[in-house]
């Protein structure tokens, strides 16, 4: 009896398992395990995980170009082509820009797009404060007015190489603000209470229903401008396991898993039940060195320190020799991406004779503290690698766990306190003006260990005004020249981005902000 | 002393412990070297900016002042807002309760069932063969890391069998969870006739049950033998056993006598249970409170974790005191009899 029972569970389970599968293959339908359900639905106020939904909600006036690079559609940096706006005038001295806005466009409420919508969004990001004012910061960007109910003037505080650019990104995102206002009170202008769970943009995907610390139901947006959707449905589900995510993904349970981690994929290309796709990098991991600091404010030691590191060895002990080897601040991905300034090939002789020039013949003995934390998986990794390899020409470092938050506090402009620590830092515009500005710039918000050459912020500052492509192209060589003889990080690698999905799931594009766009992948 | 006297002293006698424990978490989640400023303000963050979320936060204030704001809202039921979500921490905490509750029940309740009679047959044959046998279960269950445990689960009876549900979750993606009553599953779709519904929330609790069973057992297994050896030893015992008394009547007195440690030793495994708990509803991404804390912990969400062991601390009271009136009830030589 007892023997029968379970027979019965287990073939109630079994099926119900069979059910499950079934389901989950249905063409519909995309599930998406991810290691959180998102904490907020607001490009200007990231919470973990928004930022990989309000991509799908959000799309904004302009598009980068596609192109295919062996065999694979990728990003076009150098291209930007019209998405929301159909076309755009710029003044002469291109401090006014006016865009036309495609006509018809409509939210899933119904409400047809129009310049009002774009200038109350900006104005949202503006007054919030956060990272659509830091886009509308760096792009030099004042003002956004309606000028009719299809053309949208933004006023310019000088010229601004970046802008164009800038404007693919979801943030400062375009709101059916007809839709918003309707939730809005005094207290709240920009009803951002509503914005916690609840979405109202004219891209593809909008938030039908969240369950907090379980999962959000994206749906199609019925009236979508940009075509027909394969997907009317994506179940974005909270997994926390990674090993359970991937579990799920090798067995049908979900079509796609959030960025899995380098171990995993080395597990997961073995596995036929699974797709890996691969993008080369677009941020740089490094060991960074604050030239404030003894001994990092001696240049040779900086260099000494570059020479010491076998990038090679590096990149196959942490990253399972996926990720590419970093020779430029400038990433590959980037337009004007240039490897050749790049000196620093593995050389512990010459790590040796520089030390030696700098005072240290008997390389250093007293511990240097080398700061990792765990915002990246390869932080503590690096760190220990990057010790172990000094150690081959006398210099003693210490790898010093600390808290991601402290390190963000301690890497903020306002501080830039730390003196050596791993790091991961990438820019989201695919573009080297933005790239250096930010990363490489005196006043950069992801400088965090004060590097500062005048000159290089003397060509940052001339490029970002510069509208000739080809000017601003030299000036950043030039930059990435100084930069790289200067050598205030220990490059490591760019590690690659992989995301890991069902073998019949088509079109996954990287984009640099890291996360796929639903509306462009197919089930075959 | 009546029944309502001896509830109202208990709780009397809560009130220090609880305000020790609010005071303690907050300055422990402070000190702890946490700042959910850098993570709130995001890699793009000014100076400016910084100050600004610090402001918003209340952690621009010193400390004792955030306490005592932090201490009179407490007093009045609100835990505050999450600072990640933005949500209502009281809110979250009580609808993940329930969820986490219902795990905790079949969990321990399977637990103790099988836990106790395994420890008294053991006790009473005690380096018999069954006694080693118990032993080394318990010893395998006491040594398994839960994590593991609940990931070798889902690879043998998911992965490699296919005979459980997927790891995601309280019920089947495609299936609609019931309306709310009692916030379980099982028993909500029972109520509404929503049997595949039920069966699959029922699938869904199998593996993390047995999860929880199997850590819950293995210490009730070795305290019950433990506490039964010790009564069979007593001088009762052996004067009922001198008497000539059947085995059965003898047996009847060792569990009688056991009762009353047996149960205070459960109700401080169901309140130990309750952190374990957090690792199996990660692995089995229950949605629970317990994956709720762990998540606040790891992210410095100051007022959710304190909320969370603000929660903790008071459903360990509950236990205890539960168990202090079950006691009160069985046993004869009670203060309330």
């Amino acid at each position: 009896m007892r023997k029968n029972k379970n027979k019965l569970l287990v073939t109630a389970a079994a099926s119900l398992a069979f059910t499950a599968l079934a389901g989950a293959a249905s063409a519909e339908t995309l599930i998406v395990a991810s290691p959180q359900v998102p904490e907020g639905f607001d490009g200007d106020a990231l919470k973990t995980h928004t930022q990989n939904v309000v991509v799908q909600t959000y799309e904004n006036l302009v598009v980068y170009g596609k192109k295919v690079v062996d065999g694979r559609t990728v990003n076009d940096p150098a291209t930007v082509e019209p998405h929301l706006a159909e076309s755009w005038k710029v003044s002469a001295d291109g401090k006014t820009w006016v865009f036309k806005l495609r006509e018809g466009i409509k939210s899933p409420y119904g409400n047809e797009l129009t310049a009002d919508d774009v200038e109350w969004s900006w104005a949202k990001s503006f007054a919030q404060k956060r990272t659509g004012n830091f886009i509308a910061r760096v792009s030099n960007v004042v003002g956004v007015k309606a000028v009719s109910k299809y053309e949208v003037e933004f006023t310019l505080s000088a010229p601004s190489s970046i802008f164009l650019k800038a404007l693919t990104l979801y943030v400062p995102g375009i709101y059916d603000s007809t839709e918003v206002k309707k939730h809005a009170t005094s207290d709240d202008p920009w009803a951002l209470k509503w914005m916690q769970s609840n979405t109202a943009g004219f891209g593809a995907y909008h938030l039908e229903t969240l369950r907090p610390d379980d999962q959000a139901i994206y749906v199609a947006n019925k009236n979508y401008f940009g075509g027909k959707l394969h997907f009317d449905r994506v179940i974005y589900k909270e997994v926390p396991s990674e090993a359970s995510r991937v579990t799920l993904l090798k067995t049908g349970q979900v079509h796609l898993i959030d960025r899995p981690s380098i171990q995993k994929v080395v597990d997961l290309q073995k596995d036929s039940n699974v797709k890996v796709d691969r993008a080369s990098g677009r941020s740089i991991a490094s060991a960074r060195m604050n030239p404030k600091c003894k001994p990092f404010d001696d240049v040779r030691v900086r260099q000494a320190f570059n020479y010491a590191v076998d990038k090679n060895a590096l990149n196959t002990a942490v990253f399972a020799g996926q990720a590419d080897i970093a020779k430029s601040i400038v990433p590959p991905i980037v337009d004007g991406y240039n490897p050749n300034h790049y000196p620093y090939d593995y050389n512990p002789a010459k790590a040796k004779a520089l030390l030696a020039e700098a005072g240290y013949p008997n390389g250093i003995s007293e511990p240097i503290k080398l700061l990792y934390a765990d915002a990246f998986w390869h932080q503590e990794p690096i760190a220990i690698q990057v010790a172990d390899m000094l150690k081959k020409v006398g210099v003693t470092v210490q790898p010093t766990r600390v808290t991601t938050s402290e390190m963000r506090a301690k890497g903020s402009p306002k501080e830039m306190s730390m003196c050596f620590f791993t790091w991961e830092d990438g820019p989201i515009v695919l573009d080297p003006v933005y790239t250096m500005y930010l990363i490489s710039h005196s006043k950069g918000v992801s400088n965090r260990a004060a590097y500062n050459n005048p000159r290089v912020d003397e060509l940052i500052d001339m490029s970002r005004e510069e509208l000739d492509a080809g000017k601003r192209l030299a000036m950043m060589d030039e930059a990435q020249k100084l930069w790289v003889l200067d050598a205030p990080w220990i490059l490591t690698t760019y590690p690659a981005t992989f995301e890991a999905m069902n073998p019949k799931l088509n079109g996954w594009v990287h984009y640099p902000d890291e996360h796929e766009r639903w509306r462009e992948l197919k089930m075959n | 002393m009546n029944f309502s006297q001896f509830i109202f002293r208990r709780t009397l006698m809560v009130i220090p412990l609880l305000v020790g424990v609010v005071f303690l978490t907050f300055m422990l989640v402070r000190v702890g070297g946490l700042d959910p400023v850098g993570l709130l303000a995001g890699p793009t963050a000014t100076a400016e900016e910084f100050d600004m979320i610090r402001e918003e936060l209340g952690l621009d204030q010193p400390l004792w002042k955030q306490f005592l704001i932090y201490a009179g809202n407490v007093v009045q039921g609100d835990l505050g807002e999450s600072w990640l979500s933005n949500r209502p921490v009281l809110e979250d905490i009580s609808a993940r309760s329930l969820i986490s509750l219902e795990l905790l029940f079949w969990g321990i309740g399977l637990g103790t069932i099988i836990g106790v009679p395994l420890g008294l047959r053991a006790a009473f044959n005690p380096n018999g063969r069954f006694d080693q046998a118990t032993r080394i279960m318990s010893l395998l269950g006491f040594s398994i890391p839960t994590y593991w445990l609940g990931l070798v689960m889902l690879f043998v009876f998911f992965y490699l069998l296919r005979w459980a549900p997927p790891g995601m979750g309280r019920i089947s993606l495609m299936v609609s969870p019931p309306d709310f009553v009692t916030g379980s599953y099982l028993i909500d779709s029972l109520l509404s006739a929503n049997w595949q519904a039920a069966h699959s929330a029922l699938t869904h609790l199998i593996l993390p049950v047995v999860c929880l069973a199997i850590v819950s057992a293995a210490p009730i297994i070795k305290q019950t033998r433990a506490i039964a050896l010790e009564v069979i030893a007593s001088d009762s015992v052996r004067y009922a056993r001198a008497c000539g008394l059947k085995t059965k009547t003898v047996r009847d007195i060792v569990f009688r006598n056991s009762a009353t440690p047996i149960i205070t030793f459960v109700g401080t495994e169901i309140t130990g249970l309750v952190g374990t708990m957090s690792l199996i509803e990660y692995v089995f991404a229950w949605g629970g409170l317990g994956q709720y804390g762990l998540n606040a912990i790891v992210r410095g969400d100051f007022t959710a974790v304190q909320g969370y062991v603000l929660t903790l601390a008071l459903f360990s009271v509950l236990v205890f005191l539960v168990v202090d009136i079950i006691i009160a009830i069985i046993e004869p030589r009670s203060e309330l009899n």
